[in-house]
């Protein structure tokens, strides 16, 4: 298996967005409502821990569903990214061994298909988002930046994670439990109190790159600033990722036809 | 057959390929035959982990026009070495240069979607396999027609029968004539009348390629087909050149043992 050149060609596009929707329409064909499963479960979920925890925290609902709206989908495109990228080139065993693809093929794909089903759910924050009239200004427009650079780091992330994932099948099984507790540890159903950001969390928030990933691309919509902290830890882990990406590229890829 | 101007490049030239393998093992290894030490495994004993050599130092070089027979008993390496040379594997050491396309028939039906219909297998295979859409779509009435399936063509995979099954992976496998065609054993697919029409194309790709390689232990059709002689002793090269002395080498054990 190898990363051989011309990364941008047509065919390639072709290959990812063809492979990523397919095998996302395949996944929906037999069921009645498609692709409006992944609305009903996050919308059911919102709704009900919204006014429970809205009326249990004291905090307007108006203020705390649309925290909890953008939370919860970016998020799960978070989780996504994560527990995609373990599994990531087991589960194209038969491509590896029948065609050779490469891996930089098999986890564009897995990262698109990660953001088209967190496309589907963004519809969900534009209803919330509308239904609360949170005001939008062209601020809101940073947080596209921000989406931006967390999809490119579920790139190199699915390179990293896949490749670790691949020789170590612990990694799987180390993600989910880690991320469990980082849903916690992360303000999505709780939010970061007026002064301190703070709570039993608060000292600890900015250690929590969750946290900072997610801030870049909620606080523009809410409306509330970024600090700059966020923004040299995002583009810090970002150039970090990619060296690591390239690295274990150029001294592991060559065996993960060996250990999936 | 062969010729006495110097080819101006090799197809393929292999130079003291060695491969070698991880493998996990149980340490327990009467493991399954009885409960307790089941158990005792998966929560004491853990695995061993091991490294195998499949391949040592293996050269030879495919020149224009030239067709070389690996040959060896089961587990010799052949199938390894094919893998190698398709690039799905690396070389622990040793080097491989490859000039032109390279494609392997083998486990021709893996990577399809059960799911998914005739039609839409065609189109992601062929984009796996390295096609742009384009090219497919002019392809497909050809594998369709290739295959015989008919109207079944529109029907999901998991209602084909086997021999539907392995047609379609055979007319899709055989979409692209390759400069070097890599083949484990002669393919046979289908009933008798569907059998005539496999040996033709079979036969067509193996003119139409600039080089073949192939891993058999039938010395007869090595006998038909080849050129060249590659014989392979435990992942060891125990004859590579002329056609009729490694069949020799190969059936003759004390001449085998002699080479090792």
């Amino acid at each position: 298996m190898s990363i051989s050149g011309g990364v941008f060609s047509l065919r390639r596009i072709q290959l990812w967005v063809y492979t990523s929707w397919f095998e996302f329409l395949i996944r929906y064909r037999k069921t009645m409502l498609g692709p409006l499963w992944l609305l009903v479960g996050p919308a059911l979920f919102i709704s009900l821990l919204g006014l429970l925890y809205a009326h249990v925290g004291g905090i307007p609902v108006e203020k705390f569903i649309p925290h909890l709206t953008i939370g919860i989908v970016v998020w799960t495109l978070i989780t996504g990214f994560l527990v995609g990228s373990t599994r990531v080139f087991q589960k194209a065993q038969a491509q590896i061994m029948q065609d050779g693809i490469d891996l930089i093929d098999i986890v564009m794909v897995s990262v698109l298909s990660t953001v088209i089903h967190f496309a589907h759910q963004v519809v969900l924050i534009i209803v919330v988002l509308a239904f609360f009239k949170v005001p939008i200004t062209p601020y809101a427009l940073v947080s596209l930046v921000g989406l931006v650079l967390l999809i490119i780091n579920g790139i190199w992330l699915t390179i990293v994670f896949g490749i670790i994932g691949a020789r170590f099948r612990d990694l799987a099984e180390i993600v989910q439990a880690i991320m469990r507790i980082a849903f916690l540890a992360t303000p999505v159903i709780w939010m970061p109190s007026k002064t301190g950001r703070g709570g039993v969390m608060g000292a600890f928030l900015d250690f929590n790159p969750f946290y900072h990933f997610l801030e870049l691309i909620r606080a523009p919509l809410l409306g509330t600033p970024i600090e700059p902290l966020s923004w040299i830890l995002v583009l810090s882990i970002t150039v970090t990722g990619f060296l690591l990406a390239y690295i274990s590229t150029r001294l592991l890829a060559k065996n993960i036809a060996l250990w999936v | 057959m062969t010729s006495n101007a110097t080819p101006p490049q090799p197809l393929l030239h292999a130079s003291k390929l060695t491969l070698h393998i991880p493998i996990i093992r149980p340490k327990d290894r009467q493991l399954l035959s009885n409960p307790a030490r089941f158990l005792i495994d998966l929560y004491f004993s853990r695995t061993n982990r091991d490294v195998v050599t499949i391949l040592d130092k293996v050269s030879f070089t495919l020149n224009q026009g030239e067709r070389i027979g690996i040959i060896g008993a089961n587990g010799a390496g052949k199938s390894t070495l094919l893998r190698l040379l398709a690039g799905i594997y690396a070389p622990s050491s040793g080097t491989l240069e490859v000039n032109g396309t390279v494609k392997g028939l083998f486990s021709i039906s893996l990577g399809m979607y059960p799911e998914a219909t005739g039609l839409e297998n065609i189109y992601m295979r062929g984009l796996q396999m390295g096609l742009k859409l384009q090219e497919i779509k002019e392809m497909v009435p050809e594998v369709v027609e290739f295959a015989e399936l008919q109207d079944a063509i529109e029907n999901p995979l998991n209602t084909y029968s086997t021999g539907m099954r392995t047609r379609l992976a055979f007319s899709i496998s055989t979409m692209i004539e390759p400069d070097i065609l890599l083949l484990d054993e002669w393919i046979g697919a289908g009933d008798a009348r569907f059998r005539d029409k496999v040996q033709a194309r079979m036969n067509r790709l193996v003119e139409d390629s600039r080089g073949l390689v192939l891993a058999t232990h039938n010395t007869g059709l090595m006998k038909r087909l080849c050129t060249k002689g590659l014989v392979l002793s435990k992942g060891k090269m125990a004859y590579y050149g002329d056609l009729e002395e490694a069949l020799e080498v190969y059936t003759n054990d004390k001449k085998l043992q002699a080479r090792l």
